[in-house]
């Protein structure tokens, strides 16, 4: 888990969420083919393989937001550190 | 087998919140705006709340959609089944049910699904038993060797025709075999839709056996 965090950690914040919008729009894509033809492969693929795309787009969209709010903190943390000694 | 958007809620709900959120996203990839607080606010319902309607909406329009007797008879190997419960001048037991109203559309799923308080998961789960087979074993069988080949996996049980057919009923119990195999009826030891009775449900398929029969 930490191993994969790391990894995710060194990418981009930005290729990371267009992967995620990507893998949304192919998610919405089955499911649509499912409500549009009902039938046993469309609706299958919707209910696993949808799902599993969607949910997986979800969570890499949170981690982002989670990612990009701790850099924010991270570096006002930074600066505010910084503030004094260069008031000197 | 297309569904009109006109008759199903669910349906157009779903198309609705799809499309919003193909937008959404179609406007991040294209525009790459940075990450502010309103793209973040804008991807929460392009990547998060419109595709949990879409899979809301989605889910609720297939369960709808596996009910119905196009659904099961879309493989090849229940074709002749489907074919037999539409058929209007069918004596057989299928047909006869499917042109009840409260059966209709929906007339395999009424008498073949699990009922009570997890009946309709254990149906689904039966449902994936049925793809699994069908892909491993019968996608290639030609459909009179299927018919010969293939019967129901658990005896039919009575509870099924009871539900609406009661066996407390004074009409049911003048039938003079109603009432002698009561005990056994109730029991399931004997079949309501064995032959003799008020089967085969599918008699086409019994006759297939009958001819391959050594």
């Amino acid at each position: 888990m930490r191993w994969l965090l790391r990894r995710l950690g060194a990418l981009d914040l930005g290729r990371l969420l267009r992967a995620s919008a990507l893998l949304t729009l192919l998610a919405l894509g089955l499911m649509v083919w499912s409500m549009l033809q009902p039938t046993p492969l469309p609706v299958m693929l919707a209910m696993s393989v949808g799902q599993v795309l969607g949910t997986l787009a979800f969570a890499i969209y949170g981690y982002v937001v989670i990612a990009d709010l701790r850099r924010k903190l991270r570096a006002r943390r930074a600066g505010a550190g910084e503030a004094p000694e260069a008031r000197r | 087998m297309a569904t009109s958007i006109f008759s199903d809620p669910f349906l157009a709900f779903g198309l609705l919140t799809a499309s919003a959120s193909a937008v959404v996203l179609l406007w991040y990839l294209v525009r790459r705006p940075a990450l502010t607080r309103a793209t973040k606010i804008a991807l929460l319902f392009g990547i998060g709340l419109l595709p949990i309607a879409t899979a809301g909406n989605g889910n609720v329009a297939g369960f709808e959609a596996t009910k119905e007797r196009r659904f099961c008879s879309s493989c090849h190997v229940m074709t002749p089944y489907g074919d037999d419960a539409s058929n209007r001048a069918s004596e057989s037991l299928a047909s006869r049910h499917s042109r009840n109203e409260q059966f209709g559309e929906e007339s395999c799923y009424a008498c073949h699904a699990n009922y009570g308080m997890f009946g309709t998961v254990a149906t689904k789960l039966g449902g994936m038993r049925h793809v699994y087979e069908y892909v491993r074993n019968y996608r290639s069988m030609p459909t009179d060797e299927f018919l010969a080949t293939i019967q129901i996996r658990e005896p039919f049980p009575n509870a099924t025709c009871i539900r609406c057919h009661s066996t407390a009923n004074p009409g049911f119990l003048r039938v003079g075999d109603h009432a002698s195999a009561l005990t056994e009826v109730r029991g399931g030891a004997v079949t309501c839709a064995s032959e003799g009775c008020h089967g085969p449900a599918h008699p086409f398929s019994k006759a297939a056996r009958k001819r391959r029969a050594p």
